[in-house]
């Protein structure tokens, strides 16, 4: 048998756009296996953020009766930063999932293709936002069981809205951690980096109410806008003049992030 | 006598294994050490101001109060850590070598818990430290530190236990680890980070009645004003209880597991 | 056209220089052995030229892009199954195939009709649907080597595809690189096992603590070692004796461990009559006669000193043999 033509022209492909978001959403779709194919693996990550949020209240809701606490319910002034957590826990373990993903060599085959990074970077990402709606809508569930206010429907978009960027934003984090480290050993500080951004805020006090050290670090953390904002529809209604500062504060850190972890995955190859 | 000896000895190499494990892998560490100083950081800093609620013990400040719960809240997460090491160690093998020794079997549940009892050792001291540091005062003076070090060093035996228990009982490590969460249930149903009277139903009445909480204010009571009999009396009980407990399940355990191999 | 064009193409980590300046081509429509014993250079050097790896020096061009500054033109040009079979045992072989498929920049429709086409073409239409996690290494090999193919590559990496397989995958897995040749596309093989270079390649090369020590057909290169040799095994005490009968039809190399008589001939096979007629003039009887022709380990040894199979337990090929014609 005679060898054919060794001179191959590319496959005809699809314009840019849609190949990269046809690979965006291949990612995402094989990150869902996860949760559907292992069973009891959406379990520690609903788990976490719910027994938070039910600890924190039975430990310290009575604070609500300290002047200075406009909320009617501490489980309301709460549950905002429990479903903020689950987004938390939800982006690093993103992250502890491209750290094995590297161990295993898994990533090699995402990098060995000629997918541009960012695409397979933001494959991860967006497969965590889409994951934090199942601890987020869970912790509600339960809030709402037990006493937590109806936030109106503009409450619970926003809510909802900083809860995806925030798993984001994790996510990003994770993946930084997780191609630099290339290992998962690094699990720990992804987990601890997000617990401490959402919880070096306004979470279980208002402002005013945190011994100075914190208050003067919330007022820095941009995340203390995110649980604000996110907090609105909760405590009281939900004004633009409070939304956008939580908008901007993920615009930041996503972008801030987000070019980090793209540095990262540039250079897994160095 | 002589049995005794070998096993002293076993137990002190076991238990020094242990230790190495532990402090070689900072992953290890992490969760025992760096979770607790950053939860407490965050718990003074964001809940500090309960201490104005009416009700709230004279303390001098929320760290003062906080310490003692700090320090619960890592040596259990050390006895769950020990109960993940042994498990691994069985899924490797190690422990059927350890069996196929002649050592006494007593001698390798309890190198196990001496490695606990160590990191026990251990969050007593940085927690304490810590709050030495940042200004709270230990009203008991150095008896009433050494006091809380030996409750907390006693309780990490008796949640060691436990841990060694359902190690051996599964031998599965990730099973082990699932039992995290649980660790947190204990303890935020318990009066570790806020007195029991100012906590929310049902969670209050709990609290009231959970041994974890007569250890805690047993550890509580010489930091924030000084040893009394009654509350370190009752955590005695409570740490002897679980210690009990822990030695029935992991004799029960490792007899069926010496029987099905 | 040359596919691969490697110069002076350099790699350290840290202080230590896993590949110290190697230049070699790579023909269009050629299967290229990289062999080498384990910790050579050859897995460094696949992924350099594969963009998973920079070089530290030199240069590399694959399919007529640079390495480094036309990366993603190389990753769009190659197939790649790599040593650690990158699979996820979550997914099923068609899923893997198919994500294979739109990382390539496949249009939905087509990559499933290729997913099916490849499946079939492996032998594994019919676990297609079950999840990667239960599939045999032999299994996992061939969806990683369809996987690669997914997008007709013109250069096609394989790194030890057939290392830890029974004979039976090992067998199959060189059909399929064979009959992908034979279409037309360039492989570039890294091995361990002299058997499967010698089989498959067309050219190898030879790798040993990060330099190139060898390049040539395999003919080529077993010739420059020299002639082939029998080796006889005559019975207890007659050794001496039967050295001294064949010393005068060829040259003598120095005896195996176990007494056997080793003879270097000129004429291969053609020699054998004669020195089966001598030691039976002599009245030594033969109890068993093999022809053994050189090896590429007999390559490595003479350039590097050492075997490149065996010493370390892997790989254990037996030499090429001739039955006994007594």
């Amino acid at each position: 048998m005679e060898a054919a033509s060794v001179t191959r022209a590319p496959a005809p492909n699809a314009p840019a756009w849609r190949t990269n978001l046809a690979t965006i959403a291949a990612l995402v779709a094989r990150a869902k296996n996860e949760l559907l194919r292992v069973p009891g693996a959406a379990i520690p990550g609903v788990l976490a953020p719910t027994i938070f949020f039910l600890g924190l209240n039975g430990v310290f809701g009575s604070l609500i009766h300290l002047p200075g606490f406009d909320s009617g319910s501490y489980e309301s002034f709460i549950v905002p930063v429990s479903m903020l957590q689950g987004a938390g826990f939800t982006g690093a373990a993103a992250g502890v999932n491209l750290a094995r993903d590297y161990e295993q060599g898994w990533v090699d085959r995402l990098l060995v293709s000629p997918a541009p990074r960012w695409v397979l970077l933001g494959g991860n990402v967006l497969a965590a936002s889409a994951r934090a709606f199942i601890p987020a809508t869970f912790v509600l569930a339960i809030g709402f069981l037990i006493g937590v206010q109806w936030p109106g429907l503009d409450g619970l978009i926003v809510c909802y809205l900083m809860v995806a960027a925030m798993a984001a934003v994790a996510a990003c984090w994770g993946s930084m951690l997780a191609l630099h480290y290339k290992s998962q050993s690094a699990a720990p500080l992804m987990q601890a980096g997000m617990m401490a951004l959402i919880l070096l805020t306004p979470a279980y006090a208002p402002l005013a109410l945190l011994q100075p050290w914190l208050e003067k670090v919330a007022e820095i953390n941009p995340v203390t806008h995110v649980v604000e904002a996110a907090r609105q529809g909760f405590v009281g209604s939900v004004t633009w003049g409070e939304t956008w500062p939580g908008l901007l504060a993920l615009a930041g850190l996503l972008a801030v992030l987000g070019a980090l972890a793209l540095r990262e995955m540039r250079r897994t190859n160095a | 006598m002589s049995e005794l000896a070998t096993g002293a000895r076993v137990v002190g190499a076991l238990g020094a294994r242990s230790i190495r494990q532990t402090f070689r892998r900072p992953q290890l560490i992490s969760p025992i050490v760096v979770f607790p100083t950053l939860l407490l950081a965050i718990q003074t800093g964001g809940a500090g101001a309960g201490i104005a609620l009416p009700g709230f013990p004279p303390v001098q400040s929320f760290l003062q109060f906080m310490l003692a719960g700090s320090m619960m809240q890592s040596m259990m997460l050390a006895g769950n850590s020990g109960g993940i090491a042994f498990a691994v160690d069985i899924e490797m093998g190690f422990t059927d070598r350890l069996f196929a020794s002649p050592i006494p079997r007593f001698a390798i549940v309890l190198g196990r818990l001496a490695g606990t009892a160590a990191l026990g050792l251990f969050a007593s001291l940085w927690f304490l430290a810590i709050g030495l540091i940042f200004g709270a005062h230990i009203e008991g003076g150095v008896p009433g530190a050494l006091l809380a070090i030996a409750l907390i060093t006693t309780s990490a035996i008796a949640v060691g236990g436990i841990g060694a228990a359902i190690a051996l009982r599964t031998g599965s490590a990730s099973v082990v680890q699932g039992l995290f969460p649980l660790v947190l249930v204990v303890l935020f149903l318990s009066s570790a980070f806020f007195p029991q009277e100012l906590m929310v139903e049902p969670a209050k009445t709990i609290a009231e009645y959970n041994p974890f909480s007569f250890i805690v204010e047993g550890v509580r009571e010489p930091i924030i004003s000084g040893i009394e009999a009654k509350q370190t009396l009752e955590a005695v009980a409570a740490i002897a209880g679980i210690i009990l407990l822990g030695l029935w399940l992991s004799a029960s355990a490792l007899r069926h597991r010496l029987r099905t191999g | 056209m040359t596919a691969i064009v490697v110069e002076g193409l350099e790699r350290s980590f840290g202080e230590v220089l896993a590949v110290q300046g190697i230049d070699l081509r790579v023909e269009e429509g050629e299967i290229y052995g990289f062999l080498g014993p384990n910790g050579a250079g050859k897995t460094t050097t696949v992924r350099m030229l594969t963009t998973l790896l920079l070089p530290t020096g030199g240069r590399a061009g694959v399919a007529g892009f640079d390495v480094v500054a036309e990366a993603r033109q190389v990753r769009a040009s190659i197939g790649v199954a790599l040593q650690e079979a990158a699979l996820d045992p979550l997914m099923t072989g068609r899923e893997l195939i198919r994500l294979q498929a739109t990382l390539q920049g496949l249009p939905t429709a087509a990559g499933r009709k290729r997913a099916d086409e490849l499946l079939d073409r492996v032998d594994l239409s019919y676990a297609a649907d079950r999840r990667v996690g239960g599939y045999s290494g032999g299994m996992k090999r061939r969806l990683d080597l369809a996987a690669a193919l997914v997008h007709e590559p013109r250069v096609l990496f394989l790194d030890e595809p057939t290392t830890g397989l029974d004979p039976v995958s090992r067998k199959t897995i060189w059909e399929e690189v064979q009959a992908l040749n034979d279409d037309g596309t360039t492989v570039f093989l890294t091995t361990q096992y002299l058997e499967e270079a010698d089989q498959l390649a067309d050219n190898v090369g030879i790798i040993d603590r990060g330099l190139i020590v060898a390049e040539g057909t395999p003919e080529e290169l077993k010739g420059e070692v020299g002639n082939p040799h029998i080796e006889l095994t005559v019975g207890e005490g007659a050794v001496p004796e039967a050295e001294r009968v064949v010393a005068e039809l060829g040259k003598l190399r120095p005896r195996k461990g176990d007494g056997r008589v080793l003879l270097e001939v000129e004429n291969g096979a053609g020699d054998i009559p004669r020195v089966v007629r001598a030691l039976d003039e002599a009245g030594i009887a033969v109890e068993s006669l093999e022809l053994v022709r050189p090896t590429l380990d007999d390559v490595f040894v003479e350039k590097t000193g050492h075997h490149l199979e065996g010493e370390d337990g892997s790989g254990t090929e037996p030499a090429e043999e001739e039955p006994a014609a007594t």
